[in-house]
């Protein structure tokens, strides 16, 4: 299958394109599609939008055009974002769009590009993520899952944790050992398995949102083509780094504690504490909080429209953003009084569910590196503490 | 980039090239330390320089004899000031030139004399009976050094000489070395009189200039407190290779990142001409962060420091006793929460 280059929108006013978006959005999002779910979708529920996005060649706003992207700035990027998001589109599985596509633009050979990149745009490979391990969380270096060059095979044993829709994938790529004698970043390599490949199992994990959103994916001498690794044997580590750019931005966009404190305010209205002083006041900190974190989040993606490169104090943004996320979901607990420990949300209205907000905003502390981590990082590579 | 963002930029630069007139560029404090509790708390000479610099008009439009500068430049100065404790009165005195919009050069240093109470921003509660004012103006900096005072009342901007009859000046020193005056007048004949309209804006822009002079000093303290972190040692390291240390460094980071973007943000509101209620919002949020955050940083610059922290020789303290005094100048966070929670009801 090959893709017809999408229309070029690359200089069209920024304004023009937010209202493009919005009608696209209003007309072709499945109706019978869930809007503004507050969990992930599995790929059977959101493939349809999926595949709209597909046919009008807007799956990937972050590729370039030649590869079947829509090469936009990170402002249109943004406003994809926002205007999906204000329509309450479900996230489509996005990990061979955001993770891999943008990983093999940069580091894959000419034949991985043609061979995995239309497959992402037409949705016939829908990709996981194989990098935590159960002894290798924040010290993601720690990776134990093994590949042994066998002639012209890779033999790949251990397991992988925490993989977002992993099963939904039939794709995953992994971070394997490939040098157990030198230092631990030093001897990773990227693969990229099939998971119907022999070998491969998968055990899906309920969340406390009770819904089976990671996997657990066992390698059990899975063997795969010589072929299937990125970049250079033990050069994993480096390209999977190399991806945190952008997308550092994004994860840091207010947008998950604007809508939680949106559904702050509906819910102290429905439950009687608006009003209340004590409750103003701190409803009036988390809207300062979530304004000023607006006005950071602006100034990068200033800097990502001036083309400045984005250094490791953007984490300030992920820190801030999941750390308000989550006081904005504790004050809904406390606003619901009984009512939030009810299974289902008040009125079976999902905006009013603050069990739901909370439970949501648990793991954004943790993924993608977890605040423990970025202080670290921001320690030693912002403000220069010693080791 | 368009022209005119180009050119923000560029001013934004010279003005910060600018304040190496009045600012140490060694980073040396003690003009600063020596100026404490003498005299009027500040240097007329110095003073002299930022009105020969144009500085106390900045915000007037070129027409009026001003700079006709944006919001972005006036919050450029007063960072670089607060990073360097500047303690001549330049922001009550370009808010006397903005309230009434008039050079005031005749009237010799002339501040302005805007709160009627502790704990409100209202300035209205004194009228000009028959060209007299008759009331209290409190909290107002710097005022012994002053020749003259830019009067806000509900009739009008009203310039009153300190030496005029009827008028009586009283002083307290500041924490950080500095005074605030209460000035009584009893049937004070103004030197003149103008339109009281601009005096909430121009109360909005002393309030955001003075949200940047405290986030400058926060700034610059959080740097010899880091500087610190690096050299000091204990167990035979440098206490900044802590991890309970770098966290909470780290927290004082992220809200100085968040007080720079606030305060970034405000300004650039206020430049693009946003209406009325949009303008306040965002001046009350920056003061709130830059306040929180001034004090925040204070708390962690002497804890941090240990008892060094907490001796009047070492220079982290002339910075947290600015803090003190400046946290409250223009409203409190509190005072600016209430507000914020007004024109949010407003708007909505």
């Amino acid at each position: 299958m090959t893709f017809a280059p999408s229309e070029d929108l690359r200089d069209m006013p920024d304004d023009e394109f937010r209202m493009l978006v919005r009608r696209f959005a209003e007309e072709n999002y499945p109706k019978d599609m869930p809007r503004h779910s507050q969990r992930r979708l599995h790929w059977r529920e959101v493939k349809p939008w999926y595949l709209a996005l597909s046919r009008r060649g807007w799956l990937c706003p972050n590729w370039p055009r030649e590869h079947g992207g829509m090469g936009l700035s990170a402002a249109k990027q943004l406003i994809m974002i926002e205007e999906f998001g204000r329509h309450g589109c479900a996230r489509v599985n996005d990990i061979g769009i955001v993770m891999l596509g943008p990983l093999l633009i940069h580091h894959g050979s000419e034949q991985q590009k043609a061979h995995f990149l239309p497959k992402i745009l037409s949705g016939e490979h829908i990709w996981a993520q194989g990098y935590s391990e159960p002894n290798a969380g924040s010290d993601l270096a720690a990776v134990r899952t093994e590949a042994v060059l066998d002639g012209d095979e890779w033999v790949i044993n251990g397991q992988k944790t925490w993989a977002t829709l992993g099963n939904d994938a039939n794709w995953i790529f992994i971070l394997a050992r490939t040098d157990k004698t030198v230092k631990k970043q030093a001897g990773i390599s990227f693969l990229l398995v099939p998971m119907d490949a022999p070998g491969v199992t998968v055990r899906p994990i309920e969340n406390l949102e009770l819904f089976d959103e990671f996997s657990e994916i066992f390698f059990d001498n899975v063997r795969i083509p010589k072929g299937n690794l990125v970049g250079e044997v033990n050069g994993g580590w480096t390209i999977a780094k190399a991806l945190l750019g952008h997308e550092r931005v994004f994860i840091g966009a207010p947008r998950l504690s604007a809508n939680a404190l949106a559904q702050l305010r509906a819910l102290a209205e429905r439950t009687g504490v608006a009003g209340d002083p004590a409750f103003e006041d701190r409803f009036v900190r988390l809207k300062l909080d979530l304004d000023d974190l607006a006005a950071l989040f602006e100034s990068y993606v200033e800097k990502l429209r001036r083309g400045e490169t984005i250094g490791a104090d953007v984490s300030i943004l992920k820190i801030f953003q999941s750390e308000l996320f989550q006081r904005i979901s504790e004050e809904m607990l406390q606003v619901a009084g009984e009512t939030a420990g009810l299974r289902e949300p008040l009125d079976g209205d999902a905006r009013l569910h603050a069990a739901g907000a909370y439970l949501m905003a648990r793991p954004t502390t943790i993924f993608g590196g977890s605040s423990e981590i970025m202080r670290n990082v921001l320690a030693k590579a912002v403000l220069g503490l010693p080791n | 980039m368009p022209p005119q963002e180009d050119d923000a930029a560029e001013n934004v630069r010279m003005i910060r090239d600018s304040t190496r007139a009045v600012v140490a560029a060694d980073g040396d404090l003690s003009r600063i330390r020596a100026q404490r509790f003498q005299q009027s708390g500040f240097d007329p000479a110095i003073f002299a320089t930022m009105a020969e610099m144009g500085w106390l008009t900045l915000r007037l439009p070129e027409q009026a004899a001003g700079l006709g500068l944006g919001m972005a430049e006036y919050c450029a100065l007063t960072e670089e000031l607060g990073a360097g404790l500047v303690p001549e009165p330049l922001i009550g005195a370009a808010l006397a030139h903005r309230m009434t919009g008039a050079d005031l050069a005749e009237a010799g240093i002339c501040v302005a004399a805007w709160q009627d109470d502790a704990n409100s921003l209202g300035w209205r509660k004194l009228r000009i009976d028959g060209g007299r004012i008759t009331g209290t103006k409190r909290f107002i900096p710097d005022a012994t050094g002053a020749d003259s005072f830019a009067v806000a009342t509900a009739g009008g901007v009203a310039i009153v000489a300190k030496d005029a009859s009827g008028v009586r000046l009283d002083s307290e020193w500041t924490q950080d070395g500095c005074s605030l005056g209460t000035l009584d007048m009893t049937g004070a004949a103004p030197l003149a009189v103008h339109a009281a309209d601009a005096v909430d804006d121009a109360l909005d822009e002393a309030t955001l200039a003075t949200a940047s002079y405290l986030f400058g000093l926060s700034g610059r303290v959080f740097a010899m407190t880091i500087d610190y972190l690096k050299t000091r040692r204990q167990f035979g390291q440098p206490i900044g290779s802590f991890q309970a240390l770098q966290h909470r460094a780290t927290d004082v980071k992220i809200q100085l990142e968040l007080a720079r973007a606030s305060i970034a943000s405000a300004a650039a509101t206020l430049d693009a001409g946003a209406a009325r209620a949009a303008r306040s919002a965002a001046v009350s949020r920056a003061k709130c962060r830059a306040n929180d955050t001034a004090l925040l940083v204070a708390r962690e610059t002497i804890q941090m420091h240990g008892a060094i922290g907490f001796t009047d020789e070492y220079d982290a303290g002339l910075f947290v006793r600015k803090a003190m005094t400046l946290c409250n100048r223009f409203g409190s966070s509190a005072v600016h929460r209430r507000r914020f929670a007004a024109l949010l009801k407003e708007a909505a």
